[in-house]
């Protein structure tokens, strides 16, 4: 039986896609050796009006937050090895690990769990941009909150 | 009348309305009474619909902004983009062009492939892409929100006491937002 000519076409064009598809996951998997992960641990509160100077860049999405003030407390980057994994100490006696879980199509699977002292507080997974972030906020501290800016760029 | 063998040749001319209108009458009668020829239009017909659905989800995995952009003006007109497309990539397999053709097709989709990794986000999706994507939380038994605020391209995890005392209040407003 002869197949229709729309189905020729389908079955070329279908190949066709799936090439170019299976190309460009071929490339996107090139896995870097490193990873930089930096978390910036930031103190909102209400007590005044004062936005830290050092947090310009994160301005637009910390006013998401609706605090009247943002302070820098701490900014610290380690670099990540592929599928290891870093502890950050965060003020308060809590601790963040970060592990590295996969980069596909120029996105970083990052595994995260915040911890105080022994207890986990809290454990999620999450894929950002190369160069993106995520904020992790909530955790009482100092008559205010903190929140966590975590951001990756792949070496 | 044309038998079972001759109505299954000219089949698939007939479902893309290729024949003359006597040609079709005379299949179209015979498959009205043959239940085997019937069944192989059905058949026939539903590979079609398999390969389009396929080739939408297919087509939907590639993000390809630019390329979109380029052919939005062809879309317009009364034949598809990839109908030029496969007129042209047709145009590849035929014998004179072929030497030439084939090398150049490779190099067209290295090129496409490795984009990526000179000019990250090329293909248009940064917006899109910028955005972090959740796949898991456990807050082990505590109260955790999730926030995306699309215009500062934020996703927030927030994790929150319960409000026993009112007087906590003022320190722990929740994130407002409508993605809890
Ligand atoms: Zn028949």
């Amino acid at each position: 039986m002869k197949l229709p000519k729309n189905l020729r076409r389908r079955v070329l064009l279908f190949s066709l896609l799936s090439f170019i598809v299976a190309a460009g996951r071929g490339a996107a998997q090139k896995q870097p050796q490193i990873v930089q992960v930096k978390i910036g641990t930031i103190l909102a509160s209400n007590k005044n009006d004062e936005f830290d100077a050092k947090l310009k860049g994160l301005e637009n999405q910390l006013r998401v937050l609706k605090y009247r003030s943002y302070r820098l407390l701490k900014d610290e980057s380690q670099n990540v090895p592929w599928q290891g994994s870093k502890v950050f100490e965060i003020p308060g006696g809590r601790s963040l690990m970060v592990a590295l879980q996969e980069f596909q199509d120029n996105r970083i699977g990052l595994k995260v769990r915040l911890t105080e002292g022994q207890k986990p507080l809290l454990d999620t997974t999450v894929r950002i941009a190369n160069r993106g972030n995520f904020i992790l906020g909530g955790p009482p501290h100092e008559g205010g909150v903190l929140v966590l800016s975590i951001s990756a760029v792949a070496q | 009348m044309k038998d079972c063998e001759n109505i299954s040749e000219s089949m698939g001319r007939w479902l893309d309305g290729e024949l003359s209108p006597a040609e079709s009458e005379s299949i179209r009668a015979h498959v009205a009474q043959c239940a085997a020829c019937r069944e192989a239009q059905r058949k026939l017909e539903k590979l079609q619909l398999a390969l389009e659905g396929a080739l939408m989800a297919e087509s939907k995995s590639i993000e390809f902004e630019p390329f979109w952009r380029a052919v939005q003006l062809r879309i317009a007109e009364k034949r598809t983009w990839y109908e030029d497309a496969l007129d042209w990539s047709r145009g590849l397999f035929t014998a004179s062009r072929a030497a030439w053709a084939i090398p150049a097709l490779i190099a067209l989709l290295l090129a496409v492939a490795s984009l990526e990794s000179y000019f990250p986000g090329w293909r248009g999706g940064a917006g899109r892409n910028a955005f972090a994507a959740v796949d898991s939380i456990d807050a082990h038994g505590r109260n955790v929100a999730l926030l995306r605020e699309y215009d500062s391209k934020t996703t927030v995890i927030w994790l929150y006491e319960d409000q026993e005392g009112e007087n906590e209040t003022a320190e722990e407003p929740p994130p407002p937002g409508p993605a809890f």
